[in-house]
């Protein structure tokens, strides 16, 4: 199976989704091989994440966590020259690089935070808003309620309540990220990709963004990139770990963490590498 | 370092030079009450306004023609239809005839004093300098009679009661003439005519107000300093080597070079910006490589070039576009002249849109790649990206860009002197879409074409410092105001 197109997003394709077959899993990564121009950037990854599980991704800089990540919403469309070249990915059961897919669709189901904690510079409550706004969401009552539903999910509603209309640069970097995280689950995507979510906060922060993970796998199915052991060790249901643009390893995080099958994985693991 | 220095130079020179425009003007001033040509000067007003409603009359009367050839009558049988209209222009005309030749006499005599008052300064002027030189023999012989305003004044003043005969007279013809229905041969210019008699009424009900002016004006009334200043800034005339009197009053040119800038931002700020937008955010590379030297070429071409352009080209082309047909239901076309604000504005844009597109296109690509990300990771389209995130998080930029372009535009002189038409008057905004088809004239434009042959240390030559120095002013304006708003206004960007 090959879908090796350039996909934009101004591509004009219906949104209406195929009706996909019913399937455990969030996503299903078959024998993919990505490229960044001539760079191979991901050999051969095949990969299962179950819904409502936190998989973590783990693996030293440059091994294609975050370009497998950045595939599953298509993030990759944006920078130039990269592409699959085999493959495939599914999710949900639905082909995302197929013909009929748009992408603004696909990134509507599978939101995505970032490493770097980036709210707009834009009010607290515009910037939960943002995802709605843009579907011409714009009725104030329903808004009015999402911003509390997503804030309090994002246990940020009682630091911003009293100032929702300030600016959200403004607030420090772990509330901020915690902002993109609420602005991410407004528009309810069924999973949510988190890109190094805490690797530029402090201990603190990065707990109570952790504690966050753990409730909102309730909801969400969670992917997250993490270089930290411990993070990944502390709150993840699976652990996958890359090495070199290739999936070594999946499995339960006990079992990665304490019993590797792969003497890599034990190597990085145990920190002789990485 | 270098550039504060030579910032404060100009300053210096520019005031040096303008500064003596204050006292030179209001000395202007002072003799314009002092000889009586502000007095006269009341009584023109009222036969200028008559002449300008003798203007439409003949308006009318040139476009009824028109119409009825165009409607297949010969000139002839033209003429003879407009003979009842031609007898009451005759008679509205001749309504003024008292006052017009009063007014004719008196402004002869009191332009006689002004000569007068003049040759008695240029005598003092010329002995005191031969008294400089040590020359006191020669500076004793120049003659110098000193004029006796008030004597000389007074057989002005005495015609007054000539003048209200005079008004009352034309009062009384002008309603005659009002009362006599008029049937225009050509009826759709009825209303025309009607648009004529309420400005006859307006015109008569000034008549008072006039008089009472008159009855109260003193010669020897002082002249505050501050009108000096304020009639420049607000004074409506630029009027140079007039008989009668010189005006030096900015509006004029204030109000051209603001009209051209606005036209021309107009036109090059959605194409700048949109340029900006389209090369940072949607070219492909190649694209953009191609784009933006060429652009950026724009700025390289000589004003004067481009000026040439706009007379032999675009002027032309503009007013043959405007004869088309199909864009006869525009009330403004076609237009008169080929050389306006608008073919000004349209070169200017070309201008300014260099500057505005580089300064945007920074401002855009300063905005990190993780707002853009963060968009798109939310299901936001390119455009929503760009309209909701990327224009609004680099407004400031954009804004300082405009302003800046602003500056160039006002600032630019070749081709707004080759190509605004250089009419000194306040365009008349009343024409609608209209107006910016009129000729202006601008502060860098007046200076460029004026500074050359006036004397050296004339009014004349003050007044076109004052300009210029009022021109630098407006441009440190702009220039801070570009910075105020970014540093007010940059968002930070955590």
């Amino acid at each position: 199976m090959s879908t090796s197109q350039p996909l934009s997003q101004e591509e004009e394709t219906a949104p209406a989704q195929p009706a996909a077959p019913a399937s455990p899993n969030a996503v299903d990564v078959e024998n993919l091989d990505f490229y960044y121009g001539d760079y191979h950037a991901l050999h051969g990854v095949n990969l299962q994440i179950p819904a409502h599980k936190v998989t973590a991704f783990i693996g030293p800089s440059g091994c294609g966590k975050s370009t497998l990540l950045r595939c599953f919403n298509r993030m990759n469309d944006l920078v130039p020259e990269s592409h699959i070249k085999h493959g495939s990915i599914k999710v949900h059961g639905t082909d995302i690089n197929g013909p009929n897919v748009d992408p603004i669709e696909l990134r509507k189901r599978v939101g995505m935070v970032f490493q770097k904690s980036n709210p707009f510079p834009k009010s607290i409550y515009e910037n939960v808003v943002y995802g709605l706004r843009i579907q011409g969401r714009n009725k104030r009552a329903e808004l009015d309620e999402i911003v509390e539903r997503s804030l309090r999910a994002a246990a940020l509603w009682d630091e911003v309540k009293d100032r929702l209309h300030e600016s959200g640069v403004g607030l420090s970097g772990g509330q901020q990220q915690r902002l993109c995280i609420a602005r991410a689950i407004a528009v309810e995507p069924e999973i949510i990709l988190m890109d190094e979510p805490c690797s530029a906060l402090d201990p603190i922060a990065t707990s109570k963004v952790e504690e966050l993970i753990f409730d909102l796998k309730k909801s969400y199915t969670i992917i997250i990139v993490t270089h930290n052991m411990q993070q990944a060790g502390r709150c993840s249901d699976l652990t996958a770990f890359f090495y070199l643009g290739r999936l070594i390893e999946i499995d339960r995080t006990e079992k990665i963490f304490t019993n590797p099958t792969q003497k890599q994985t034990e190597d990085y693991i145990t920190g002789r590498f990485g | 370092m270098i550039a504060i220095i030579v910032l404060g130079l100009i300053t210096f020179f520019l005031f040096r030079e303008g500064a003596e425009f204050f006292p030179q003007n209001l000395q202007n001033l002072r003799l314009y009450r002092k000889a009586g040509l502000e007095y006269v000067g009341l009584m023109r007003e009222q036969t200028a306004a008559h002449a300008t409603l003798n203007r439409s009359l003949q308006d009318l009367r040139v476009r009824q023609i028109m119409a009825m050839l165009k409607a297949g009558k010969t000139q002839e049988e033209a003429q003879a239809a407009l003979a009842e209209f031609d007898t009451y222009a005759t008679q509205f005309d001749a309504a003024v005839g008292d006052l017009r030749s009063l007014v004719s006499d008196l402004t002869d005599e009191v332009t006689a004093i002004k000569e007068k008052a003049k040759i008695h300064d240029d005598a003092l002027e010329q002995r005191e300098f031969l008294l400089k030189e040590g020359k006191k023999t020669e500076a004793d012989a120049v003659k110098t009679a000193t004029v006796d305003f008030k004597a000389e004044l007074a057989p002005v003043l005495a015609t007054f009661p000539a003048y209200t005969a005079a008004v009352a007279t034309l009062k009384q013809n002008l309603e005659v003439v009002l009362e006599k229905p008029l049937t225009l041969p050509v009826h759709e210019y009825q209303p025309r005519y009607k648009h004529f008699q309420n400005a006859v009424r307006a015109y008569l009900k000034t008549f008072p107000e006039t008089e009472e002016k008159l009855k109260n004006w003193r010669a020897d009334a002082p002249v505050p300093w501050w009108r000096s200043l304020t009639s420049f800034l607000f004074g409506t005339e630029w009027i140079t080597n007039s008989f009668w009197q010189d005006w030096y009053g900015i509006l004029p040119l204030l109000a051209g070079s603001l009209l051209v800038s606005i036209i021309a931002l107009l036109i090059a700020v959605p194409l700048g910006v949109c340029a900006a937008v389209y090369v940072s955010e949607l070219a492909q590379p190649a694209e953009a490589k191609f784009i933006k030297p060429y652009l950026e070429f724009i700025s390289a071409i000589p004003s004067v070039v481009l000026g040439f352009f706009g007379i032999a080209v675009l002027g032309e082309h503009i007013r043959q576009l405007t004869q088309w047909h199909a864009l006869s239901w525009i009330s403004a076309f076609p237009i008169a002249e080929r050389l306006n604000a608008f073919t000004a504005g349209a070169l200017l844009a070309l201008m300014a849109i260099p500057t505005i597109f580089s300064l945007s296109e920074d401002a855009l690509n300063s905005i990190p790649r993780h707002f853009k990300e963060a968009s798109y990771a939310l299901g936001a389209t390119r455009l929503q990206t760009i309209l909701r995130v990327l224009v609004p998080a680099s407004l400031s930029g954009i804004v300082s860009a405009v302003l800046l372009g602003f500056g160039r535009v006002i600032g630019e002189t070749m081709v707004v002197l080759l190509c605004a038409g250089n009419r000194i008057a306040i365009p008349d905004f009343t024409e609608g879409i209209g107006t910016v088809f009129q000729p202006v004239h601008t502060m860098t434009g007046i200076v460029a074409q004026e500074l050359g042959e006036v004397a050296n240390g004339t009014l004349h030559y003050r007044a076109l410092f004052m300009v210029g120095l009022f021109l630098f002013f407006l441009a440190l304006f702009i220039n801070w105001l570009a910075q105020t708003v970014v540093r007010k206004y940059k968002i930070s960007i955590g």
